[in-house]
């Protein structure tokens, strides 16, 4: 066998053409994760009645079984579901209708979440109960007190975790391929299906998000020295 | 004017709290003395409900509060009438020091921002940190964080400000500045609950002084008949022991 290195360039400028559709993917997912992540979270710490059982078992059975089994049971499991509603309340709507891309982003979020709500958990966990006793003091709401004392240290404290789900969600947007949507690997795939060059197709791919990665890596570099400029004395 | 009638507390079995009554009048100055446990820190959490008390009643200025079932609303408006200055400061480590005199003014009290940075700005002055305006808490001293923690408890114009030992985790040097701001301010007519261990500071600042021992007050009084000639037993032990000799050197 011998290296095309010449062919690791083409197929990585062909590739450059699935990265909208892996960024979408990652961003979706870590966009709405975050979201349910965090809410899993209050749910969590606050105990809330009858929600907390429900939280938790949502996080251990997510966390317990594999990501692809999660796209595969929500791209054949979610179908039925919907054309079940749809039919008993006579709308005209149809499972089909509905692009194999937001299937992904339901599935790859409801994970995320699950990974996320822990990200969440710890970050609020880091931050000092005395401060939320001061914003008390000072008179705020619960809610208030969240948006304004507690979420903004909690985000500085996750933030080494955050960037290390973002990346590990970038990675996993592979798996996209089984719901058949072309992201960054399934393109080396096809790109390399003409002339069977899969190994230098692949190079070109794992080039590509080891690139991506490191814009992660380093906009989290960036981030961090701006919001804990208040913990190294540093002024921002 | 502060009420508060019959206030208990358990923390399970454990009765810290054994129905305290203590009435402050406005612009007095009261200090609170006691052995360590007896529920100092205790009484003042309950005055702005972060602890939430078993039993009893606050009244402050207009709010009357039963403290079995008080709604949201009435807790979050008890909150709005107190200010508290922490032991260990508390201030909001991710905001300036003119920030965290601010955070109040517009989040609760929905001041302009600019208006509210004037104020904050007034009042940092005032405590002496007219230099420090921008510094984040990590960047300054104990005693620089605690009177940026009064500046904000100023700020807010409350009814009452409860100092639970507010020098207390301060290194010694740096006592004496923070005790000279609580000073400059109890001669404003400020009311104030101040729990401290600073006995010549109580006897100085003080217009009434409280022993509470066990969950219950002991006896209370004027501060100089209290530290000259206390009436009970324990509050005369008590007193030997912090204060050898300031008792007799007035
Ligand atoms: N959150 C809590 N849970 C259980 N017990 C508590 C709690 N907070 C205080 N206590 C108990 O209540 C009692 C009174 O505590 P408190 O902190 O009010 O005393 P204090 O008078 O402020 O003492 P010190 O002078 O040491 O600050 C103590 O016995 C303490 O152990
Ligand atoms: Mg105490």
């Amino acid at each position: 066998m011998k290296l095309d290195p010449a062919f690791i360039w083409t197929a990585f400028v062909q590739l450059l053409s699935a990265i909208p559709t892996t960024l979408e993917i990652a961003g979706v997912s870590v966009l709405c994760g975050s979201l349910i992540g965090t809410a899993v979270a209050l749910v969590r710490i606050y105990r809330v009645p009858v929600l907390h059982p429900i939280a938790s078992a949502y996080v251990t059975f997510i966390r317990g079984t594999p990501m692809l089994t999660h796209l595969l049971l929500i791209l054949f499991g979610l179908p039925m579901l919907i054309d079940a509603a749809a039919e008993s309340l006579g709308l005209p709507f149809r499972s089909v209708s509905i692009p194999m891309i937001g299937f992904v982003y339901i599935s790859f979020s409801i994970t995320e979440g699950a990974y996320m709500s822990e990200v969440v958990r710890s970050g609020m966990l880091a931050v000092n109960r005395g401060q939320f006793e001061a914003a008390y003091a000072v008179g705020m709401t619960t809610p208030q007190a969240l948006r304004r004392i507690v979420f903004p240290q909690a985000f500085a404290a996750a933030l080494p975790n955050l960037s290390n789900s973002t990346i590990g969600m970038l990675h996993a947007t592979t798996l996209a391929f089984a719901a058949s949507v072309v992201d960054i690997n399934a393109k080396a795939q096809i790109v390399a299906a003409t002339n069977w060059k899969f190994f230098e197709a692949y190079i070109a791919a794992a080039l590509l998000f080891w690139g991506l990665t490191f814009l992660i890596e380093r906009l989290t570099a960036l981030l961090e020295k701006r919001i804990n400029s208040y913990n190294r004395g540093g002024v921002a | 004017m502060i009420r508060l009638t019959q206030i208990r507390k358990s923390f399970g079995r454990n009765e810290v709290l054994k129905g305290i009554d203590l009435t402050v009048s406005k612009g007095e100055v009261v200090a609170i003395l006691g052995p360590s446990g007896s529920g100092k820190t205790t009484l003042l959490r309950c005055i702005n409900y972060l602890e939430r008390p078993s039993g009893g009643q606050i009244e402050i200025g207009d709010l009357r509060l039963e403290c079995k079932h008080p709604s949201k609303k009435e807790i979050h408006r008890l909150r709005g009438k107190s200010a508290m200055v922490f032991q260990q400061y508390n201030l909001f480590k991710h905001k300036t020091a003119v920030e965290n005199v601010m955070e109040g003014l517009v989040v609760v009290q929905k001041v302009p921002k600019e208006e509210a940075r004037k104020r904050s700005v007034e009042l940092l002055e005032k405590v002496g940190l007219g230099a420090k305006l921008d510094a984040y808490p990590s960047q300054l001293s104990g005693g620089q964080q605690q009177r940026v923690g009064i500046a904000r408890a100023l700020a807010l114009n409350p009814e009452v400000i409860l100092f639970d030992e507010p020098t207390s985790a301060l290194d010694p040097e740096l006592v004496g500045e923070v005790l000279a701001v609580i000073r400059k301010i109890a001669k404003e007519g400020i009311t104030m609950i101040i729990v401290t261990h600073e006995m010549n500071f109580a006897q100085e600042v003080a217009n009434r002084v409280v022993f509470m021992d066990q969950g219950a007050v002991v006896e209370e009084g004027a501060p100089n008949e209290l530290f000259r000639s206390p009436k009970e037993e324990r509050t005369r032990q008590f007193l030997q022991r912090m204060t050898p000799e300031a008792v007799y050197s007035i």
